[in-house]
């Protein structure tokens, strides 16, 4: 890491020998569904997580979180720092705001259960979670708690553990990140996060 | 053999007897003929009914462009969907004003426009004996030249040894070979080699390890002129350069790489074609341009009773397609994520197989610095994170060039130069060539740099099958699903070689063909 820090403070030297960024209003939309899939459904294959369906203010703020690096800059999150130069790419809110229309303009569908663990278990520790997202993962937007049920299950467990390790939810500017670091703590182990991600499934069906 | 019957005679009998399978069998033990097979392009019958058969071939790669040049020219309705704004899949040849599609960091190329100056991103070299893309340079009118892949004068660094300090490639090969031949010499002894040798066969085996050394007399290493001399002025005497210290030699990790310009797919006669591998995509699309749609994102692939039905994006619009049969070339990592009705036995393969994650730096120096060094073509190793120097057999002498400054592809280290962003990739690679090369920073005057694993619509380079998946998966995807074919080098035993992708598409294209014959037959008997 010494290596990339120093590579890192030396940017600015050598400036002039890159190749020239291609401007702004070049934005390329159909990087959504190269890498998150069709109808932005999701692709394991390349950890991108499903993306339709996804709530607009939840999309828009984590958008802003890759794009002002608050999000994916941890040298250990290595999917985040794949997505965080695509979102400095949406340099201005008519970027962030197309994004947002396109992904809106999908198809979403169920992403497949990926994940095996015990749902009894998983209720109990759910409990916690509720209080933001819902009792039945439904989200809620005025706690800034996106809806969870019908997500990549997958993507719940990365993004858990993520939080749990400091991964995500470290910047000092993100205040829900904070919030769900903490309460990530809580969870005792690698089995409970599969537990409550097992729970979650659950409610797919009661939605 | 009778003796009025020449070799010709001979063959010519067997022929009338055996076929030709026996003529080339006999052929192959008379030793006219070198005993390899290459898979041939198939002989694929032109349609006779009277509806023309349709194709849609996704991705205008190697793959997709040689299925749709031999099946146009047997009377096959194609087309090709191609998502990117190009053609060409990973045969990319960047000039000046190119766009380099990396998600995330698109860059535009900032070469000087000059005949000589581009950079081979993908594919830069062809092996003699890839014959069936030799046979389409050929007749596509693509010129080729040498490339030149060893050089023994290239250097290898390797801060383990010499404290970080180069030495030409000549040298180490030259001296480790020397001391491993005195040392082989020096402990062979008659009694430890099986009965079937005789006295006779000792002294002939001492005289081979004497010529793999270069030992004297009396089978020491005291130098050889193979390691280069001390001075190249033939005025005088040549001197030999004293034997570089074995203990030094053996401390670098060279040893596992110094066979790598006697590989069968890297050793001489290496070409290129004339002013860039994409010169091959040129004459591909200079057949068959007509029928591909660029910028064009397959969104569903979808088989039905007696075809294929396929959902693309273009400018927004979806439009949706039906075809007899589809060639899918679409990195299997992309496909996981494309919608589908392919049933989970087949479909779990596109996330079994992995990705590689190669990756290339190209480098504008201002002056061919390499030359004055007598270094023409060839590379330099080192083992850092850049691994390789190529410096460029094109544009001898002239006043500058394009070298490859990093070629990773160990995926680890491909994955840390792209979290990188591409101006700190290249100092990084610059930091790491100046051990190479003193001065090194002073010549660089643009770069591009290509994470194959994060360009767009790619996403990856080359599939990787360990031997596990390649049981459990390469057969099932390779057979045909219905009517759907997937094709390209990721469907070959030679991934991350065009040769590999050409003879996916035959694979794929002799199927379609056998096909279309028993169903002419059928149409006849009836």
């Amino acid at each position: 890491m010494r290596q990339l820090t120093r590579a890192r403070q030396l940017l600015l030297a050598t400036a002039a020998f890159i190749a020239t960024a291609v401007s702004a209003d070049n934005v390329d939309l159909s990087y959504c569904t190269v890498c998150h899939g069709a109808h932005g459904n999701g692709n394991p294959a390349i950890r991108a997580p499903k993306i339709s369906a996804m709530e607009p203010w939840y999309l828009r703020r984590q958008l802003e979180a890759f794009r002002d690096g608050v999000r994916g800059t941890h040298p250990d999150d290595a999917a985040g720092q794949e997505m965080q130069p695509v979102g400095i790419r949406l340099r201005d809110e008519a970027a962030i705001d197309a994004a947002i229309a396109y992904v809106s303009s999908f198809t979403p569908k169920a992403p497949p259960i990926t994940v095996t663990g015990d749902s009894a278990r998983g209720r109990a520790l759910y409990a916690t979670c509720a209080s933001c997202h819902g009792p039945k993962g439904e989200g809620n937007q005025t706690l800034g708690a996106p809806a969870l049920a019908d997500r990549s299950d997958w993507y719940l467990v990365t993004q858990l553990r993520n939080y749990k390790a400091g991964l995500r939810g470290s910047d000092h500017r993100d205040t829900a990140g904070a919030q769900m670091r903490a309460l990530a703590a809580t969870l005792p182990d690698p089995q409970a996060i599969d537990d409550v991600v097992a729970y979650i499934n659950t409610l797919r069906e009661s939605r | 053999m009778n003796q009025g019957l020449s070799r010709r005679g001979f063959l010519q009998m067997v022929g009338a007897f055996g076929g030709s399978a026996a003529v080339y069998q006999a052929a192959l033990g008379m030793g006219l003929l070198p005993a390899v097979a290459h898979a041939s392009r198939p002989d694929i019958a032109p349609l006779t009914g009277k509806r023309r058969k349709k194709v849609v071939i996704l991705g205008a790669g190697i793959a997709g462009l040689t299925a749709a040049y031999e099946l146009r020219q047997k009377g096959y309705d194609v087309q090709i969907i191609e998502a990117s704004h190009r053609a060409g899949g990973r045969n990319l040849t960047l000039r000046g004003g190119d766009l380099i599609d990396e998600c995330g960091y698109p860059q535009t190329c900032r070469f000087d426009r000059d005949p000589d100056l581009y950079f081979n991103a993908g594919p830069a070299r062809i092996p003699g004996h890839h014959s069936a893309l030799l046979g389409y340079c050929k007749e596509l009118g693509v010129p080729l030249a040498p490339f030149i892949n060893d050089n023994r004068s290239a250097l290898v660094q390797d801060d383990a040894m010499f404290g970080g300090r180069p030495i030409r490639n000549r040298e180490y090969i030259t001296d480790t070979r020397g001391f491993i031949a005195e040392l082989l010499a020096k402990s062979l002894k008659p009694e430890q080699l099986s009965a079937q040798f005789t006295g006779a066969d000792y002294t002939r085996l001492l005289e081979y390890v004497r010529q793999f050394g270069e030992l004297d007399a009396r089978f020491t290493y005291t130098g050889s002129g193979r390691a280069g001399f001390a001075r190249h002025d033939y005025t005088g005497p040549e001197t030999l350069k004293q034997p570089l210290p074995i203990a030094e030699l053996m401390k670098s990790r060279f040893m596992y790489l110094m066979s790598f310009g006697e590989l069968d797919d890297q050793s001489a006669m290496m070409m290129e074609p004339v002013g860039g591998m994409d010169r091959i995509v040129a004459g591909f699309m200079a057949k068959v341009g007509d029928c591909v749609r660029t910028h064009a994102q397959v969104e569903t692939v979808r088989l039905t009773g007696n075809g294929v039905e396929v959902v693309f994006r273009h400018k927004g619009e979806r439009t949706l397609l039906t075809a007899d049969y589809c060639l899918n070339s679409i990195p299997l990592q992309l496909l996981a994520g494309i919608e589908h009705n392919f049933p989970a036995e087949y479909a779990d393969g596109f996330t079994a197989v992995q990705r590689g994650k190669l990756f290339k730096i190209g480098l504008q120096m201002k002056e061919r610095f390499w030359e004055r060094e007598g270094i023409y073509g060839g590379i330099s190793w080192t083992m850092q994170d850049i691994t390789q120097l190529w410096y460029p057999a094109h544009g001898i002498h002239r006043q500058k060039g394009v070298i490859l400054g990093a070629y990773t592809f160990d995926d680890e280290t491909g994955e840390k130069f792209s979290r990188l962003a591409p101006a700190q990739r290249i100092e990084l690679a610059i930091q790491q060539g100046e051990k190479l090369h003193p001065g090194y920073r002073s010549y660089v005057e643009s770069g591009v740099t290509i994470p194959w694993h994060r360009m767009n619509h790619m996403l990856g380079c080359s599939a990787r099958w360990d031997d596990s998946v390649r049981a459990q998966w390469f057969k099932r995807l390779q057979a045909p699903l219905g009517t759907h074919y997937l094709i390209g080098d990721q469907l070959s035993y030679h991934s991350g070689w065009q040769e590999g992708a050409i003879h996916s598409a035959f694979h794929a294209i002799a199927d379609i063909d056998r096909r279309e014959r028993e169903q002419a037959a059928r149409v006849v008997a009836a």
